[in-house]
C-alpha cells in the first residue's frame, strides 16, 4: 500500500506552526525558569521536540490504517499500562502518573493513551453502519472511553480524564449525533452531577468551589487563579518583558514553566503576544481541520477531527482555566508546556494527521 | 469505503471551526478585559505583592562634649527574628536558641507557642545581640532564623552624664535627657527603598527611593573631665554624709554654658530602664526636683538690699541677741549675735540679719529680685522635665512671710536656678539662660553653633561686684571655709534647710545642705552649685567640699591662671563655724522642736562640746534637777514627761545653745 511519499508532501505549514508555538514555548520556558531548580528545563523540552519530530515522522510513515488495525490492542495495552501506573507508578505532586524510564527520565502513559483513544474512536465510529450512531453505539463507546477514564482519574488526574471525555465526545459529535441522543446525554450528566460531586477529591472540590469565587480562599485554591489573572492582567498590551514578569520571575505563579506557562506568556510579552501565539494555534487548528476535510476516508477523518478537537479541548481548559474563565485542572498547553510525554504524544498526533494527509496521494 | 457521511462530517467539521472561533472571540474578549481595560489594576495588585517599600533607617546622631570626645555613639548591631509560622516546633526552636543566645528556655518556648497561636509572622528573639551570639548562630545555620541590622545606642562612658544624655528606648528613641529633648534632631530622617520581593518574602532586588539622613551630632557644653570631677565628688560627698540624693551643676558665668552636670544616684544609660528603681535614678536633681534653698537663698536678699536700699556691706544690723519675734514667730540664730555687718549677716548665716535686710527690702522689692534671679521660672534648659520651682504670688504671702523668704523658705529652687543665678553675681549682673547643646552639626552640613542666650541686666555691676566681695567673706571666714580653694580665691554661700516633708506637712531632721559659689573672685570663670539632699549635716560641711573639688578642678582644666600663691596660709584650726541653718517657716516653733545647730555624732570633727544626755521619760523635776547639775541652759514647755528634746540625746550641744524640752503626758 505503502507508495512513494515524497517529504515535500508532509503538511509543512502545520510543521511549521508547530514549530513556531513549540521554540515560543522553549523562550518562555527559559525565562520562567532561570535561576531556579527547573533552571535546565528549557533544553530538555528542546530535546523532546527534537524526539517529538522523529516520532511524528515514524507515525506518519505507517498507514493510520494500519494503525487504526491495532487499535484494539492497543487499547488494551494502554488499559494494563495505566493498571501498571496505579500499582507501581511515581509519585509526584500527590498524584501517580509516571513511570520511571532509565535516564532520569519519566513516562506518563496517560498522555499517550489520549493517541490510542483517537485511533480507537476512530476505528469504531468509522466502522458504525448507518448514517448516525445508534445508542446502542454511544453506550459501548462511552464504556471503551469511561475505563481508561477511571483509571486516570484514579490518579488522580482529572484534566487528563476529562480530555478522554472530549476524545470520545468530538468522536461521536462528528460521527453525527442526533440532537435527541445530545440533550439524553446532556440530563444524564446533570443527573450523575450530585454522585460525580462526591466522588470528587476534596482538593478538587475546592478547585470547583474557588472557581466559582476565586475570592473565597484567596491562599488556598484560588491562589493559582488568582495570582495568574494578575500575571496576565499586569502584563498589559505590550508586557513586561523577557524575564521580566515580576509574577513569573517571583514565583507568585505556580509551576509557571508548564500548566501556568500561558499566564506566564502573557505577562512578559502583553497582549500583543498573547494575540500572536493565539493566532498559531488558531492556524495551526484550521491546518488539521483541512486536512481533515480532505482525508481520503472517514476513519481518516475522525483521527483528524480528534486530534483537533483534544488540541481544542486542552487549549480550551487550559487558557480558560488561566484567565479565570474554567477550573482549575491540571492540563498543559499543548507543545508550549514543559513536559516531554506531552510534547511527544502531540507531536505523535501531529504525525497522525501527516500520515491522513499523506494517505491523499495514496492511489 | 466513503459513505454519505462525508457531507455531514464536513457540516460537522464547520461547527467544529465555529467552536474554535468562538472559543478564540471569548479568550480575546477576556484578554482585552484583563490586559487592557483592567491593566492598570492588575499591574498595582502586581505590585502590591512584588514590592515592598521598606524603611531604611537613619543612623542616630552622636553626642559628644565640648571638646568633641564621645558621650553617646549608634554601633551597628544585630536583632535575632524569628517567623513563628515557618520555625520548627517551637520546643525544639527554643531549645537550639535559648542556650545560644542566654535566654530562658522555657519563656522562649512559651513566647513562640504564643506568637504562632496569634498566627503572627514576626518575633522578635533578642534585641542588639552581641557579635559572638550572632556569629555562633550564622554558624548553625538556621534558615528560620532571621538576622535584622539595628543601631546599639552605645554610652562608652557609662554613667557619666547620664542624666545629661539621658537614654534611648528599644526604638532608640530617647526617652530623657538630650537623647530625648533632641529627639528630632538626632535621629535624623528615615530613608525609603523600595524592596522587590519574591513568593518567600526574600527581597531579590532593591532601589533606594530616598536615602536616609542620618541624625545630628550634638557637641554639648559638658566638659567630660570636669563631669567627672563632679560626679565623683558628689556621690563621694552623698555617700559620705549618708545623704540620697544630690546634685552639682557647673557653669561658665560669661556664657551660661553647663560644664558639668550631676545627679546622685546616678545609673548606667546602656542598660535598659526597667524597674521602678531605675526610675527613681533616672530623676534628674539638677533640674527636676527644686527644694527650699535655705541660707543659700540670703545671697539674693541682700543683693537685693544692696539694690533697693542705703544698706552697704558695712552697715550694722541689729541682730537681737539670736532672737526675733517677728509678727508673733519666733526666731532664733544659732549663734547669737548682737550686730553684725551685712556682709558679716552673709558670712555668718545669721537669720535674724537675714531678716531684718529683707524687712529693709521689703515685700516687693524682695519678691521682685527673687523673680529676676530667674526664680519661679525654668531656666529653660533643654532637659525633659524641668521645673520652675515655687515663687508664691504676693498675696499669697503671709505676714511672716518675708522674714521666710529672705532666708530661703517658702520658696523652692532648682540647683539649676541657683547657679543661673548665682552666675549673674558672678558675670557683673547678667542673668543668661543657661546653654547645654553647643552645636548642631548634621552630615555634610556645618556645624549649627548654639547662640548664647540672650542676657538679661538684673543687677547693677557695682553690685555684682560688691556681693562678690562679701561672698568671698563668706569662704574667708564664715561658714563656708570648706569651699576655701589652693590657688584660687572664691565667693559662694552655705545653705542648709529643713526638708519640708509634704506627706507630714512638717520639716524632717534632715537638710538639703547646698553651695553656691564661683571662683576666681576677680574674674568669675566657674560656678559651681552643690546640693546636698537628706544629708544630717550643714551646707557648709558636706556641700563646700565638692564645691572646692569640682571648682578647683574646672579653674584647672579650663586653664584659669592662678590668683593666689600656691601655698596658701593654713586655716585656722577650729572650731569652724558651719552653722548656716535657716529655720523653717512654722506657725509655732515652740511645738515642734527643729535641729540645732549641731551635727550629730558623725558629724565633722572640729565642733567639739558638751553632750546632751537623754532626757526622754523623765519628769520636769528630774529634768531640771540635772541640767541645774550640769550646767545646761533649758528651756522647757508643756507638761509632763518628756516626749521631745533637741538637740537629741547624745549630740554636742554648741556654745551659748540650749536645750529644748517638751512634755506631754
Amino acid at each position: 500500500m505503502i507508495n512513494y511519499r515524497s517529504s515535500r508532501d508532509l503538511d509543512w505549514p502545520l510543521l511549521v506552526l508547530a514549530l513556531a508555538i513549540s521554540g515560543l514555548g522553549i523562550l518562555q520556558i527559559y525565562s520562567a525558569t532561570a535561576g531556579t531548580i527547573w533552571g535546565d528545563t528549557w533544553w530538555k523540552q528542546m530535546l523532546f521536540v527534537v524526539a517529538g519530530l522523529a516520532a511524528m515522522h515514524v507515525i506518519a510513515r505507517i498507514d493510520y490504517h494500519r494503525l487504526l488495525e491495532a487499535a484494539p490492542a492497543l487499547y488494551l495495552g494502554g488499559l494494563a499500562l495505566l493498571l501498571a501506573v496505579l500499582l507501581f507508578g511515581r509519585q509526584v505532586f500527590g498524584s501517580q502518573r509516571w513511570i520511571p524510564l532509565p535516564g532520569g527520565f519519566t513516562f506518563q502513559i496517560s498522555e499517550f493513551v489520549k493517541l490510542i483513544l483517537i485511533l480507537l474512536a476512530a476505528r469504531y465510529l468509522s466502522e458504525l453502519r448507518g448514517d448516525r450512531p445508534t445508542l446502542r453505539d454511544l453506550w459501548k463507546l462511552g464504556a471503551l472511553v469511561a475505563l481508561p477514564m477511571a483509571l486516570v482519574m484514579k490518579q488522580p488526574d482529572l484534566g487528563t480524564s476529562l480530555t478522554y471525555a472530549a476524545i470520545g465526545g468530538a468522536g461521536v459529535f462528528f460521527a453525527g449525533l442526533r440532537w435527541q441522543h445530545a440533550v439524553a446525554l446532556a440530563l444524564l450528566f446533570v443527573l450523575v452531577l450530585p454522585v460525580g460531586w462526591t466522588l470528587l477529591k476534596d482538593y478538587q472540590k475546592a478547585r470547583l468551589i474557588s472557581f466559582l469565587n476565586p475570592g473565597s480562599d484567596p491562599l488556598g485554591s484560588g491562589y493559582q487563579v488568582i495570582q495568574s489573572k494578575i500575571a496576565v492582567g499586569s502584563g498589559g498590551m505590550w508586557g513586561k518583558g523577557v524575564a521580566r514578569g515580576s509574577q513569573t520571575q517571583l514565583r507568585f505563579l505556580p509551576v509557571a514553566h508548564t500548566d501556568f506557562i500561558f499566564s506566564a506568556f502573557a505577562e512578559e510579552h502583553g497582549f500583543v503576544g498573547v494575540a500572536v501565539v493565539l493566532t498559531l494555534y488558531f492556524l495551526l487548528l484550521m491546518q488539521i481541520v483541512q486536512n481533515a476535510q480532505s482525508a481520503p476516508d472517514r476513519a481518516g477523518m475522525y483521527v483528524c477531527m480528534g486530534v483537533g478537537a483534544l488540541l481544542l479541548f486542552h487549549l480550551l481548559v487550559n487558557v480558560g482555566m488561566l484567565v479565570g474563565r474554567m477550573i482549575v485542572t491540571g492540563v498543559p498547553l499543548p507543545l508550549m508546556s514543559y513536559g516531554g510525554s506531552s510534547v511527544l504524544t502531540v507531536f505523535m498526533m501531529l504525525g497522525l494527521v501527516n500520515n491522513v494527509r499523506l494517505q491523499r496521494f495514496v492511489n | 469505503m466513503w459513505s454519505g457521511g462525508q457531507g455531514q462530517a464536513r457540516r460537522r467539521a464547520t461547527w467544529f471551526v465555529l467552536a474554535l472561533a468562538f472559543w478564540l472571540l471569548v479568550i480575546v474578549c477576556r484578554l482585552v478585559q484583563l490586559q487592557v481595560l483592567q491593566h492598570g489594576y492588575y499591574r498595582a495588585e502586581s505590585d502590591k505583592r512584588t514590592t515592598r517599600v521598606v524603611e531604611l533607617p537613619a543612623r542616630r546622631g552622636n553626642i559628644l562634649d565640648r571638646a568633641g570626645r564621645p558621650l553617646a555613639l549608634s554601633l551597628p548591631a544585630e536583632s535575632i527574628v524569628v517567623n513563628p509560622m515557618r520555625a520548627p516546633q517551637p520546643d525544639v526552636a527554643a531549645a537550639y536558641l535559648a542556650p545560644v543566645l542566654g535566654l530562658d528556655q522555657r519563656d522562649l518556648e512559651q513566647r513562640l507557642i504564643t506568637a504562632a497561636r496569634q498566627r503572627r509572622g514576626f518575633l522578635w528573639i533578642k534585641r542588639r545581640v552581641s557579635f559572638a551570639e550572632s556569629q555562633q548562630l550564622r554558624r548553625l545555620g538556621f534558615g528560620w532564623v532571621e538576622f535584622r541590622r539595628e543601631s546599639l545606642r552605645a554610652y562608652p562612658k557609662g554613667i557619666l552624664a547620664a542624666h545629661v544624655l539621658g537614654g534611648v528606648d528599644f526604638e532608640e528613641r530617647g526617652n530623657g535627657g538630650v537623647e530625648q529633648s533632641f529627639e528630632e534632631d538626632l535621629r535624623g530622617k528615615a530613608g525609603a527603598a523600595h524592596v522587590i520581593r519574591d513568593v518567600v518574602r526574600r527581597g531579590v532586588d532593591s532601589r533606594t527611593e530616598r536615602p536616609a539622613e542620618p541624625g545630628a551630632n550634638i557637641t554639648l557644653t559638658i566638659d567630660e573631665r570636669i563631669q567627672h570631677v563632679a560626679e565623683r565628688e558628689l556621690a563621694k560627698a552623698v555617700q559620705e554624709s549618708r545623704s540620697q540624693t544630690g546634685s552639682v551643676v557647673v557653669l561658665d558665668p560669661k556664657t551660661g554654658d553647663i560644664l558639668a552636670l550631676a545627679s546622685y544616684p546616678a545609673y548606667d544609660p546602656n542598660l535598659p530602664f526597667k524597674t521602678r528603681q531605675d526610675a527613681e535614678k533616672r530623676a534628674n536633681h539638677a533640674v527636676s526636683v527644686p527644694f527650699e534653698p535655705g541660707s543659700v537663698f540670703k545671697v539674693i536678699t541682700v543683693a537685693a538690699a544692696m539694690e533697693t536700699t542705703r544698706l552697704t556691706p558695712e552697715t550694722i544690723i541689729a541682730c537681737g541677741r539670736g532672737r526675733l519675734n517677728l509678727f508673733g514667730r519666733v526666731i532664733r540664730d544659732h549663734h547669737p549675735y548682737d550686730m553684725l555687718p551685712v556682709a558679716g549677716v552673709l558670712a555668718k548665716s545669721s537669720n535674724i540679719g537675714a531678716i531684718q535686710i529683707g524687712l529693709a527690702v521689703g515685700e516687693r522689692n524682695l519678691l521682685n529680685y527673687v523673680r529676676r534671679f530667674g526664680f519661679g521660672r525654668p531656666t529653660g534648659v533643654p532637659l525633659p522635665g524641668e521645673s520652675a520651682g515655687k515663687v508664691r504670688e504676693l498675696e499669697n504671702w503671709g505676714r511672716s512671710s518675708i522674714g521666710s523668704v529672705a532666708m530661703g523658705h517658702e520658696i523652692s529652687a532648682t540647683t539649676m536656678q541657683l547657679a543661673q543665678a548665682t552666675a549673674a553675681i558672678a558675670n557683673g549682673g547678667l542673668l543668661i539662660p543657661p546653654r547645654l547643646v553647643l552645636s548642631k552639626q548634621r552630615q555634610g552640613q556645618k556645624a549649627e553653633l548654639t547662640p548664647v542666650g540672650s542676657p538679661r541686666s538684673i543687677l547693677r555691676p557695682e553690685t555684682a561686684i560688691t556681693m562678690r566681695r562679701m561672698m568671698e567673706g563668706v569662704v574667708l571666714n564664715g561658714t563656708g571655709t570648706l569651699a576655701r580653694l589652693d590657688g584660687y580665691t572664691a565667693g559662694g554661700k552655705t545653705g542648709s534647710a529643713q526638708i519640708f516633708d509634704p506627706a507630714c506637712r512638717c520639716y524632717l531632721h534632715v537638710y538639703n545642705s547646698s553651695f553656691a559659689g564661683f571662683a576666681p573672685v576677680a574674674n568669675p570663670a566657674a560656678v559651681v552649685v552643690v546640693t546636698i539632699n537628706g544629708a544630717s549635716v550643714f551646707g557648709g560641711a558636706v556641700a563646700a567640699p565638692v564645691f572646692r573639688e569640682v571648682a578647683s578642678a574646672a579653674l584647672r582644666l579650663r586653664n584659669v591662671p592662678r590668683d593666689l600663691p600656691d601655698n596658701p596660709p593654713p586655716r585656722e584650726s577650729a572650731p569652724v563655724e558651719l552653722a548656716d541653718l535657716a529655720i523653717p517657716a512654722l506657725e509655732s516653733l515652740e511645738e515642734l522642736l527643729p535641729e540645732p545647730a549641731t551635727p550629730e555624732r558623725d558629724g565633722p570633727r572640729s565642733v567639739w562640746g558638751p553632750r546632751v544626755p537623754d532626757f526622754y521619760g523623765k519628769t520636769m523635776r528630774a529634768v531640771l534637777e540635772e541640767t541645774a547639775r550640769l550646767g545646761f541652759p533649758v528651756e522647757v514647755s508643756g507638761s509632763g514627761v518628756v516626749r521631745a528634746q533637741a538637740p537629741t540625746p547624745g549630740s554636742i550641744l554648741p556654745h551659748n545653745g540650749r536645750i529644748r524640752i517638751v512634755f506631754a503626758r
